[in-house]
């Protein structure tokens, strides 16, 4: 069976020793080379490679958001010359780790791990465990959006609220809506709650955009934000909204 | 609080120590056989254990005039009246001991002898204060200088240690694995590259290792260092590194402190021009101004690149290496706009 393989590193180098290792395989093939996690997420969207190899510090999004967005489509040999990563990385079922440098020997290792995962044919659900493999206490920062082959990265503070619609979430930023295919309780999991509330069971609020309330019928509330936009507030909402704005 | 009364035992050696002075004053009274030599001490002992911590009370009055600080005139002045009172109070004490015992014991009469001898116990009394005095004025000074002995040791080893850090910190393992990946991969493809950068390499060590053991440099040594890593990294990074320098060759001699301007400048790489797509250039400026010397980093970084932009514990180290060593005379100021980060270093350059 043949392996179609991404290289993904920002160094040439590193790529150029990963190109040299993998031409003594007959049964690989390197289909893209990728100097960044966009070419990466672009390269498994049209050349759906079987196996990433995958670096971890890379300018923008690092090997972690890459996994993220791309999810379960393909398996995943982080190289790195961190060996601080391998935890997270065994926390989001990477076939394995090769830490920079490397010989050919432990390539194989990694790669023979790599065509028996293929074999099985057995794919993991990745993308949950991504968002949760973030570093224990850190907050989300940006959230990445997957369309198609692009990427879009929306730091959390330009996010106006994100809203459930059925077995995606949507992002709301600047005007523009992005949906990802999330539960809303994961979304706000992630989020710094003295800045994200949950104000119904399907809207989390970025606390800034909020203009006023008002009451809109017994009991119950409509949060009116900066730019106009109306959305309901429950009873139990409208507590943990006022416990955070006080 | 007294030093004496912090602890049981100090009380006991210093009224231990006032035993013999007790024993002196009755064996004084009792010259001349004008006191029998018991009756002397059942005046003395109990005399002296009361003076005794009268003479202790005198430490808040000098410590409430120092001795360096103070006029001779004022010193001698309130301590001669304090001792002049005290020794008196004390007097009137020893004269009501004096009649409690002849009213309740055998010795009759005791009052009278007692009054023959107030001059002697007036002096006595003078004299034991101000030895008190002195004694606590010893004391305060013995406190003060070991006081200042630890307090310098204790700084001296605050800047030892900033400074091992500082130097520890320096060669980062990761960028040493990198390059020897680096290496790995050109191996075969191009072997001249790759013995051009086990020399950089070498060159790189080899540097920090020296420069690290003394204590200036020039300011060319540093640079020349720096130059090493920006093309060690260059083999990794390839386009997306550029780098732009300006250099005033009047400062190439300033005295520098060594590996003060490496963390900057691996700074500006990790998490500026490494952290961007398209990479950017590094500007490294060094220029005279007067006695001084300013030295300018300037990169471009990735605003969006959350949480890669470090810790700040490189620019800490720097900033702590530069009060150490300087004593405020040296700055670093941090420039952070919406894509570009600047430091300026200042620092004294006395010669050139």
């Amino acid at each position: 069976m043949m392996v179609k393989v991404a290289i993904v590193d920002d160094e040439e180098p590193a790529r150029k020793l990963l190109r040299e290792y993998l031409s003594a395989y007959d049964d690989v093939e390197i289909v893209s080379e990728c100097a960044n996690g966009f070419e990466a997420v672009k390269a498994v969207t049209d050349l759906k490679p079987d196996l990433l190899l995958l670096d971890i510090q890379m300018p923008r999004l690092d090997g972690f958001e890459v996994l993220e967005l791309i999810g379960h489509e393909v398996d995943v040999i982080f190289v790195t010359a961190y060996d601080k990563y391998a935890l997270r990385a065994f926390e989001v079922h990477a076939v394995d780790y090769l830490l920079k440098p490397f010989s050919s020997d432990r390539l194989r290792e990694a790669l023979d791990h790599a065509r028996k995962r293929l074999a099985t044919k057995e794919k993991l659900p990745v993308e949950n465990l991504a968002m949760s493999a973030r570093p224990a206490g850190a907050k989300l920062e940006r959230v990445l959006i997957r369309d198609g082959s692009n990427v879009h990265v929306i730091p959390v503070s330009k996010l106006d609220y994100v809203e459930a619609q059925d077995d995606y979430v949507c992002f709301r930023s600047e005007g523009k809506r992005y949906l990802k295919q999330q539960t809303l309780g994961d979304v706000e999991t992630a989020l710094d709650p003295s800045q994200f509330v949950r104000i119904h069971r399907s809207y989390i609020l970025n606390i800034d955009r909020l203009a006023r309330l008002e009451l809109y019928a017994k009991d119950s509330h409509a949060a009116i934000l900066r730019d106009g936009t109306r959305l309901p507030v429950s009873r139990s909402g409208y507590a943990r909204l006022n416990a955070v704005l006080q | 609080m007294h030093p004496i009364l912090t602890g049981r035992g100090r009380i006991l050696v210093y009224l231990a120590a006032w035993a013999p002075i007790a024993a002196l004053l009755a064996t004084v009274l009792s010259r001349g056989g004008a006191m029998a030599w018991t009756e002397a001490a059942i005046i003395a002992f109990p005399m002296c254990l009361l003076y005794a911590f009268v003479c202790m009370a005198s430490w808040y009055l000098c410590r409430a005039i120092p001795l360096r600080e103070t006029e001779i005139l004022r010193l001698a002045g309130t301590h001669a009246t304090a001792a002049v009172l005290c020794s008196g109070i004390w007097l009137v004490i020893g004269q009501a001991l004096a009649l409690l015992l002849d009213a309740t014991s055998d010795f009759e009469g005791i009052d009278e002898r007692y009054l023959s001898q107030l001059p002697i116990l007036f002096l006595s009394g003078i004299l034991l204060f101000l030895l008190a005095v002195s004694f606590n004025y010893l004391l305060i000074m013995l406190e003060a200088s070991r006081r200042s002995e630890t307090r310098a040791l204790e700084l001296q080893v605050q800047a030892r240690e900033a400074e091992l850090r500082a130097l520890r910190a320096q060669i980062d393992p990761h960028f040493l694995f990198n390059s020897l990946n680096s290496i790995s991969a050109l191996v075969m493809a191009d072997p001249a590259a790759a013995r051009r950068m086990c020399l950089l390499l070498a060159d790189f060590l080899r540097g920090c290792l020296k420069l690290g053991s003394e204590e200036r440099i020039p300011l060319i040594e540093e640079l020349k260092l720096a130059e090493h890593y920006l093309e060690i990294e260059k083999v990794r990074l390839g386009s997306r590194l550029i780098v732009q320098r300006e250099m005033d060759p009047e400062c190439e001699n300033c005295p520098v402190p060594p590996l003060i301007i490496q963390p900057l400048v691996e700074n500006a790489v990790l998490h500026g021009v490494a952290s961007l797509l398209d990479g950017g250039t590094i500007r490294i400026e060094a220029r005279r101004n007067g006695a001084f010397l300013n030295i300018v980093l300037e990169n471009p970084f990735e605003p969006e690149g959350a949480g890669k932009n470090g810790t700040g514990v490189g620019l800490k180290n720097v900033k702590m290496r530069l009060a150490n060593l300087f004593e405020g005379k040296a700055r670093l100021d941090v420039e952070q706009t919406e894509a570009r980060f600047r430091v300026e270093l200042q620092l004294p350059c006395g010669r050139s």
